[in-house]
C-alpha cells in the first residue's frame, strides 16, 4: 500500500531520563499508532548520537531523571541544542516530562542556590526553593490545548517550581492538586506543538486524548494536511481515569 | 529509667495486642525514644549481642530469615525485628519486647532489617557489628526521593561505621560495591559468576548504569538482573571487586534475586565461624518469609505468593513464574502508603515476556484498572475485579485441582489477600 503512514518517535536519553515509568508514554504512542495501521518506529536518542538524528524524528518524548543523570544529559544536550531548537521551532510535537520539561527553560536554580543554565528554548525558568516537594494525584483542565474542557489526570511529584514567561501558555488549569508552582494554579506549558508537564512518568496511558493529539500533530506536520484519527476503544482507559477522578472528587 | 520504659512498653504492646488496636509494633518504641533518645544504644551497649543490619531495597526480609535460620539451627539464639518495623521506632519496639527488665538482651544475635532510607538515622544511634547491603533499586520515589540521594547518605555512614563494622556487600551492584572501596574498611563481597543465569533480555527498570566514581556509562557483562552484573567502567577502569563468595549448591528459593540473598547469608554465617557443611544442612527445608514465594494450599489448589513491590522485584517474579510455566496469575495493585502512592512504576515492568505464554491473568486492587491498562498495552488480556474477595474467589475457581495460582501483590495487597485466604473468609 502506498498510503501507509509512518512516524518516527524520538525517545530522548531513554537510559538516563527514565526515572519512573516514563517509557509508558512511548509504549502508548507506538501502540496507538500501530492499532490504527500507522507504522511507528522508536528511535532512541542517547549520549553521543549526531545532530542529524533530530531531523529524522516526527515526535519527541523525554522523561525525568535523577540529579546525576540530569547533569550528564545536560552536558550532552547542550552540544545538540541547535538541532533540537530547530525541531521545536519547526513545530515538531514533543512531550517533555519533569526534568525533560525543565531543560527547555532558561535556567534551573537548585535548592542550594546554584543557578544552572538550561537550553533556553522556552521562555521560562525553574527554581527549587528546597521546600516540600509537590506530590500527589492531580487533575487539570487542558482547555488551552484542546479548545474545550478536557480533563487530564495523573500524579505529580516535583521539587522545582516553574514560572512561565511571555508567549508560553500553561497546559491547563489545576482542578485538584498543586501544579507547576505554588501560586498560579496552572500546570505545564505549551509552546508551538511542544508540551511540558510535571505529570509523573506515564501521563499518556490515562489521557489517551493527549496521546492522540500528539500523533495527529505529528502526522499533520509530516504529511502537510489535516488528519482525522480513527477512533479506538478507550473503555479501559476511562475506567482507570474514573478511579482517580473519584478520589479527587471531580467529574470527568 | 530504661527499666521503666521497658515495663511501660511491654504493657502497651500487650494491651494493643490484646485489644487488637493495630500498629502495636511501633508505638512502644516511639514512646521509649521520645523519653530517652538513646534508648536503643543504651540497651545494645549493655547487652552482649552481636548486631546485624540487613539493608537494601529488595530481599531484606528473606535474607534476615535465612540468617535467623542458619544461626538458630546451629545452636545460637537470635532475635529479629518484626517484619515491616524497619524504621528506628520499630527497632526500639522490638528491643522493648525482647529486653528483660534490667534492659538486657539475652540473645547471641540481633538481626535488624533496616529500611534503606532509615539507615543513616539509625546508624547514628547504633553501630552494628555487621552491615549487609543487598541492592539499591527504585522504590516508592514519592516517599523516599532518589536512589542517588540514598547512596550519597550511605557513603557518610560507612565512614562513621568503619572502625567497628564488618561490611558484607553486593559486588554486582555498582553503587553498593563502590561504597566498600574506601580505605580501611573491613569488607567482604558476594556476587554471581554464573553465565547460565545471565539475563538475555535487557530490562527496562535499570537504575544505576552510570559509574559511581566518574559518571560514565558502565559496561555490564553479563547482566544478571536490572543493573546487577559484572560491571566495569570504560573511562576510569573502576570495576567489580573480587568476590569472596560466588556460588553455593544451596538453592532453597527460586529466582536469581534469591541467589544473592542466599550468598549474603552464607558469607555472613561463615564469618561467624559456622562451617559450610553446617550452613548447608541448616538450610534444608528452609521456609520462606510470609508473602515471599510462600505457598498456601486451598481446595487442593496450590497458591504461591510473590511479593512484588517495585519494577525490579516484579520483573524478577515474572521471570521466575514464567520459567515455572505458570498458567494462572492474579496481580493485585494497591497504592496505599506502604505500596507507594504513585503507580507509575508498573510501566517499567516487562510484561512483554508473557506474550508467548498461555497464561490467564486476573487483576484486582485499588488500582486494578491501571494494571489492566498496562496489560492492554502489552497486548495481554486480563479479567479485572474491583473487589478483592471476588478476584480471589473467581481466579481460584478457574484453577483446576493440582494446578497453581500465582499471586503477585503489592505489600498491602499481600497482607489483605493472605487474610482472605488464611482467614478462610471465602473458602
Amino acid at each position: 500500500m502506498t498510503n501507509q503512514k509512518s512516524l518516527v518517535i524520538g525517545w530522548l536519553y531513554p537510559e538516563l531520563m527514565n526515572t519512573y515509568g516514563d517509557r509508558g508514554n512511548v509504549i502508548v504512542l507506538q501502540k496507538r499508532c500501530q492499532w490504527r495501521g500507522i507504522t511507528a518506529e522508536i528511535k532512541e536518542i542517547g549520549i553521543g548520537i549526531s545532530d542529524k538524528d533530530f531531523s529524522l524524528c516526527d515526535l519527541f518524548m523525554m522523561g525525568g531523571a535523577q540529579d546525576t543523570q540530569q547533569e550528564v544529559v545536560a552536558k550532552d544536550l547542550t552540544k545538540k541544542k541547535k538541532a533540537f531548537k530547530e525541531a521545536i521551532e519547526n513545530g515538531i510535537p514533543g512531550l517533555y516530562i519533569c526534568g525533560g520539561f525543565q531543560y527547555l527553560g532558561q535556567y534551573y536554580k537548585t535548592a542550594d542556590g546554584n543557578k544552572l543554565p538550561q537550553l533556553g528554548i522556552l521562555d521560562m525558568y525553574t527554581e527549587n526553593p528546597g521546600r516540600k516537594r509537590l506530590i500527589g494525584n492531580i487533575a487539570i483542565d487542558a482547555q488551552n490545548l484542546f479548545g474545550k474542557k478536557t480533563v487530564l489526570v495523573g500524579f505529580e511529584n516535583h521539587g522545582g517550581r516553574t514560572i512561565l514567561g511571555n508567549g508560553i501558555k500553561p497546559l491547563g488549569k489545576v482542578l485538584k492538586g498543586f501544579g507547576s508552582n505554588d501560586s498560579a494554579k496552572e500546570e505545564g506549558a505549551i509552546y508551538k506543538n511542544s508540551i511540558g508537564t510535571y505529570f509523573h512518568g506515564p501521563i499518556l496511558p490515562k489521557n489517551p486524548e493527549l496521546a492522540d493529539y500528539l500523533i495527529k500533530k505529528a502526522l499533520e506536520i509530516k504529511y502537510g494536511k489535516n488528519f482525522e484519527l480513527e477512533k479506538l476503544d478507550n473503555s479501559e482507559e476511562e475506567k482507570a481515569r474514573k478511579v482517580i477522578a473519584k478520589r479527587l472528587n471531580i467529574n470527568i | 529509667m530504661n527499666t521503666l520504659l521497658i515495663l511501660i512498653g511491654k504493657f502497651l504492646s500487650f494491651l494493643s495486642g490484646a485489644l487488637n488496636l493495630g500498629n502495636g509494633s511501633t508505638w512502644p518504641g516511639h514512646i521509649a525514644l521520645s523519653i530517652n533518645p538513646d534508648f536503643v544504644s543504651d540497651i545494645l551497649e549493655y547487652s552482649k549481642t552481636t548486631v546485624i543490619f540487613v539493608t537494601g531495597t529488595n530481599g531484606k526480609t528473606t535474607t534476615a530469615k535465612l540468617i535467623e535460620t542458619i544461626l538458630e539451627k546451629n545452636g545460637k539464639t537470635v532475635f529479629v525485628n518484626q517484619s515491616g518495623a524497619n524504621l528506628l521506632n520499630g527497632v526500639a519496639s522490638s528491643l522493648v519486647i525482647e529486653a528483660d527488665i534490667f534492659g538486657k538482651i539475652r540473645k547471641d544475635f540481633a538481626v535488624f532489617e533496616i529500611d534503606e532510607n532509615a539507615l543513616t538515622k539509625i546508624s547514628q544511634k547504633i553501630k552494628p557489628d555487621y552491615l549487609i547491603a543487598l541492592n539499591l533499586f527504585r522504590d516508592q520515589l514519592d516517599r523516599y526521593g532518589e536512589v542517588n540521594t540514598i547512596s550519597k547518605n550511605w557513603a557518610q555512614i560507612y565512614e562513621k561505621l568503619k572502625d567497628k563494622t564488618k561490611f558484607i556487600l553486593n559486588a554486582d551492584d555498582p553503587r553498593i560495591a563502590y561504597l566498600g572501596m574506601k580505605p580501611g574498611m573491613n569488607v567482604q563481597y558476594f556476587g554471581l559468576n554464573e553465565l547460565s543465569l545471565k539475563n538475555e533480555i535487557p530490562q527496562n527498570a535499570a537504575d544505576s548504569t552510570l559509574c559511581p566514581k566518574c559518571s560514565s556509562k558502565l559496561e555490564l557483562n553479563p547482566v544478571y538482573y536490572s543493573h546487577l552484573g559484572n560491571w566495569s567502567c570504560p573511562n576510569c577502569n573502576l570495576k567489580r571487586p573480587l568476590l569472596d563468595i560466588e556460588k553455593t549448591n544451596n538453592h532453597p528459593l527460586e529466582g536469581v534475586y534469591n541467589m544473592y540473598n542466599v550468598l549474603a547469608a552464607i558469607l555472613f554465617a561463615k564469618d561467624t565461624g559456622i562451617s559450610e557443611d553446617n550452613i548447608n544442612k541448616s538450610l534444608i527445608n528452609f521456609k520462606p518469609a510470609f508473602g515471599r514465594q510462600e505457598e498456601i494450599i486451598a481446595k487442593d489448589k496450590k497458591i504461591k505468593f510473590f511479593l512484588a513491590k517495585n519494577p525490579t522485584s516484579f520483573n524478577e517474579s515474572l521471570r521466575t513464574i514464567n520459567d515455572a510455566k505458570a498458567k494462572y496469575l492474579l496481580i493485585i495493585l494497591n497504592d496505599r502508603i506502604p505500596d507507594g502512592r504513585d503507580v507509575s512504576w508498573i510501566w517499567d515492568i516487562d510484561f512483554e515476556i508473557l506474550i508467548d505464554s498461555k497464561i490467564k491473568i486476573f487483576t484486582s486492587g485499588d488500582r486494578a484498572y491501571d494494571m489492566a491498562l498496562r496489560l492492554k498495552y502489552s497486548e495481554l488480556k486480563s479479567e479485572t475485579f474491583e473487589d478483592l474477595d471476588q478476584a480471589v474467589k473467581v481466579s481460584l475457581n478457574n484453577v483446576p485441582e493440582g494446578e497453581t495460582l500465582f499471586i503477585l501483590p503489592t505489600y498491602s495487597a499481600m497482607l489483605e489477600t493472605r487474610k482472605i485466604l488464611i482467614g478462610k473468609k471465602i473458602l
